[in-house]
């Protein structure tokens, strides 16, 4: 079909083309303000093409763009010299830019400097620089430690020791937690499935509960401070008084903390007992040296300080 | 003129219309009551009743499909059928056989793919999830698709192919291209469902995201724009603005789209170069997609009266403000320095969805109301329910992107803040907390958008009866046209 239409409002023809009886096309020009919006966008584009290179023009090489798409970083070669180095714009320089320059950056730098020359108590003391070590170590606990010990610190029962109490089995001070870290701990209790009876272990579990006077069977608890001083052995390394030792990461059965069986919420507190004594413990902390440097370390160790005293 | 007279509804295939017209209203349904539930589990996680086969990851994708190939598609074949037949003034190739091969070929395609979701068998490519035999099964249902588009074009009896069509044509070759070589992939065994893609590491995400952003450059906007050309010169009863204009944005559309897909991968381990080249395509694209924006919206001066009276047109006008606004927030987005704000935040996902329901969506619905009572022979049932669902999808939109942008921008401003002591300022949980609030009033939006899907259901199910129960003898198609 072809005829020509012509609008009664503006006048313009239609091409003359018709389909479906009403179909029809103006024959108008193409808006001007789109054709020059195009023709921006065309220049914009070679001006983003030359800025981040997609081609490799030299005009950067030339160094026609200083200031603006090229980047100057420190490079640290294989052998430890480092040099400026200056290259087009490239997501590798960048970083390698902002790593060495940008403002948030250089101020934690700049703390984490000061810190590692302070002592923990020095540290402890200065709310500007505990409040750097809430902050900068929130960030490495939790991409660290955080998959065993919790965000918060509080650790699993049974598994992960909670950081956020007064207890600590290899010691809560700052040097004593310090070595923690950095070399990893492995603690171990032997299992006493074989070495005690069913009932000699409930015994010794009794007098373990009355050791922090958690409800127990006075009589066989009686009978279980013999085994604990005697036969078992248990004294060895928890003390004859219960307290453990730090120096070999044995707990304190007096403070009514537990970090294996969770008497707290158990209904038979004597089986859970007996069930770690039968068993017996084998946990190990990594060493985290090789993985972290020192003022990381030291942050962390001020960090879980903190975290122990709220 | 002559030909007019004979009958339209004698002279065209309308049975195939028909059958994709309520399939499409059927999965636009059910794939947007998915897409409320799972954005509920966002808002409130125990949603998910630790349910392997209702979590997000697994209904996400059946959302996903469900709404782009199942209301998208089926939308698409059914005005691409009737668009074809009346512009070419000729009947669909292929009796009614070869078309029926491509209703049930997809729409089983779209079930088995969404079954195997439920039950974790996926790809794992976004837009791309069905597995190897799903593909081969979508690959011939399209060629099928091809041949019967290409047949009823020679057929046609017209000198020259209408607008409307050349761009359904790029969408029909597109979809071909893209969806054969994103999908080339190396099943375990014939008996074994999984696949691996054909390409590893940086080739295989510029793959997908060639193919996923040209999903949303020919699926969803090239077809809708064929779509548009026809719907909106029909409902406004005035010539299209531009014939240059349309030719000149089809060719740079499509010319423009093929390179941007790289986008999605900004700062990520690719080449910077080809980076800055899909950033530079995505701004060089910006005026090629408003020559449709500009060629609808100027189709209606001399007709701007009709905005009063006529819900289909307030669709209509409103679909296309949407997709001049989304076509703009794209290629900003695509801007590396925005994007690395904007990336991996539901800024991206409320972009989406602006183009989703405010163009795909509102344009679809429009052609459907004014589709509808010629392939019925009949009038829409009530007009008043037509206007109560403009409004629903309007507020449902807006409510939803206004969320979106809050919790994207929000999340990612506080991802990037830094504390006095040169520290992250916010853990990422923070940022979730965040996010709670526009989450619930995303899903709020969303719920208002079924809402009103839920109303055309019921309007259209009045529509056809009625129609069913009162016949009215087909005269010409000048009363259906």
């Amino acid at each position: 079909m072809s005829k020509v239409y012509k609008d009664p409002i503006t006048g313009v023809e239609t091409t003359g083309h018709v389909w479906d009886d009403t179909l029809m096309e103006f024959n108008n020009p193409l808006p001007m303000w789109w054709i020059w919006t195009f023709y921006a966008t065309v220049i914009f584009a070679i001006v983003y093409w030359v800025i981040y290179p997609s081609w490799p023009s030299g005009l950067v090489e030339k160094g026609y763009f200083i200031g603006t798409s090229e980047i100057t970083y420190q490079n640290t070669d294989k052998k430890g010299t480092t040099t400026a180095q200056t290259t087009h714009w490239n997501t590798r320089a960048l970083l390698a830019y902002e790593m060495q320059n940008d403002e948030n950056e250089l101020k934690r730098k700049k703390y984490l400097k000061e810190v590692a020359a302070m002592s923990y108590d020095d540290i402890a003391k200065d709310s500007d620089k505990s409040s750097f070590v809430r902050s900068y170590g929130k960030g490495i606990f939790g991409d660290y430690c955080a998959a065993c010990h919790q965000t918060g610190g509080q650790g699993v029962i049974g598994h992960y020791p909670n950081l956020v109490d007064d207890a600590w089995l290899w010691g809560g001070s700052a040097a004593e937690i310090q070595k923690t870290i950095s070399d990893g701990r492995k603690g171990n209790m032997p299992s006493f499935a074989k070495t005690l009876s069913d009932t000699e272990i409930t015994n010794v579990a009794n007098f373990v509960l009355s050791l922090s006077g958690t409800e127990h069977d006075v009589a066989s608890a009686k009978e279980g401070k013999l085994i604990f001083n005697g036969k078992g052995g248990c004294m060895a390394c928890h003390t004859p008084a219960g307290t453990g030792l730090a120096a070999l990461g044995s707990a304190n059965l007096t403070d009514k903390i537990w970090t294996q069986a969770d008497v707290p919420h158990a209904k038979d507190k004597v089986a859970v007992v007996s069930a770690v004594v039968k068993s017996g413990i084998q946990r190990e902390m990594p060493t985290w040296k090789t993985r972290l440097s020192e003022d990381e370390i030291k942050v962390l160790v001020a960090y879980v300080k903190l975290l122990s005293a709220e | 003129m002559a030909h007019s007279t004979v009958g339209s509804l004698e002279q065209y295939n309308y049975d195939i219309v028909k059958k994709f017209t309520i399939m499409a209203i059927f999965w636009g349904i059910a794939g947007m009551t998915t897409g409320v539930y799972i954005a509920s589990e966002l808002a409130w996680p125990f949603l998910n009743f630790d349910t392997a086969q209702i979590t997000f990851g697994r209904l996400r994708p059946l959302h996903t499909s469900g709404v782009i190939f199942g209301f998208g598609g089926n939308a698409l074949f059914a005005t691409s059928y009737y668009v074809v037949q009346r512009t070419s003034q000729a009947r669909l190739w292929g009796g009614s056989l070869w078309p029926n091969i491509t209703f049930y070929g997809w729409n089983i395609a779209i079930a088995l793919a969404g079954m195997g979701y439920l039950m974790g068998i996926t790809q794992g490519r976004e837009y791309a999830e069905p597995e190897w035999y799903i593909d081969i099964l979508i690959a011939i249902v399209w060629l099928i698709y091809f041949v019967i588009y290409t047949m009823t074009l020679l057929r046609r009896n017209q000198p020259h192919i209408y607008v409307a069509n050349w761009f359904f044509m790029s969408f029909i070759l597109a979809t071909a291209l893209l969806h054969i070589f994103n999908n080339l992939a190396v099943p375990l065994s014939f008996t074994d469902t999984k696949s691996y893609s054909l390409f590893s590491g940086a080739q295989d995400a510029m793959t997908q995201w060639w193919y996923g952003h040209n999903a949303v450059g020919f699926f969803l906007t090239a077809a809708f724009l064929g779509m548009m050309y026809y719907f909106v010169p029909k409902q406004a009863g005035r010539p299209v603005y531009s014939y240059r204009l349309s030719v000149v944005h089809f060719w740079a559309l499509s010319f423009m789209y093929m390179w941007v897909g790289t986008h999605h991968l900004h700062w990520t381990a690719i080449p910077d170069w080809t980076s800055s080249l899909a950033a530079v395509f995505s701004i060089l694209l910006l005026m090629p997609s408003w020559g449709g924006m500009i060629n609808g919206i100027m189709t209606l001066s001399g007709a701007w009266d009709k905005l009063r009276t006529d819900p289909i047109m307030m669709f209509m006008i409103t679909s296309l403000s949407f997709y001049g606004m989304s076509t703009f927030e794209g290629p900003m987005m695509a801007l590396k320095s925005v994007n690395a704000l904007s990336h991996y935040t539901d800024w991206t996902v409320g972009h989406v969805h602006s183009g989703a329901l405010g163009w795909v969506a509102m344009i679809s619905i429009a052609s459907f109301y004014h589709m509808i009572p010629r392939l019925w022979n009949t009038t829409m049932h009530s007009v008043k329910l037509i206007y109560t669902h403009f409004f629903l999808a309007t507020i449902g939109i807006l409510l939803y992107i206004t969320a979106l942008w809050v919790s994207g921008i929000g999340q990612g401003l506080m991802l990037r803040a830094f504390d006095d002591y040169g520290n992250l300022k916010y853990s990422f949980i923070e940022t979730v907390v965040f996010m709670h609030g526009p989450l619930v009033a995303r899903a709020v939006g969303g719920l208002f958008f079924v809402t009103g899907m839920l109303i055309m259901a019921y309007n259209v199910y009045k529509t056809i009866s009625n129609a069913k129960n009162n016949p009215r003898i087909p005269t010409n198609s000048a009363t259906a046209a």
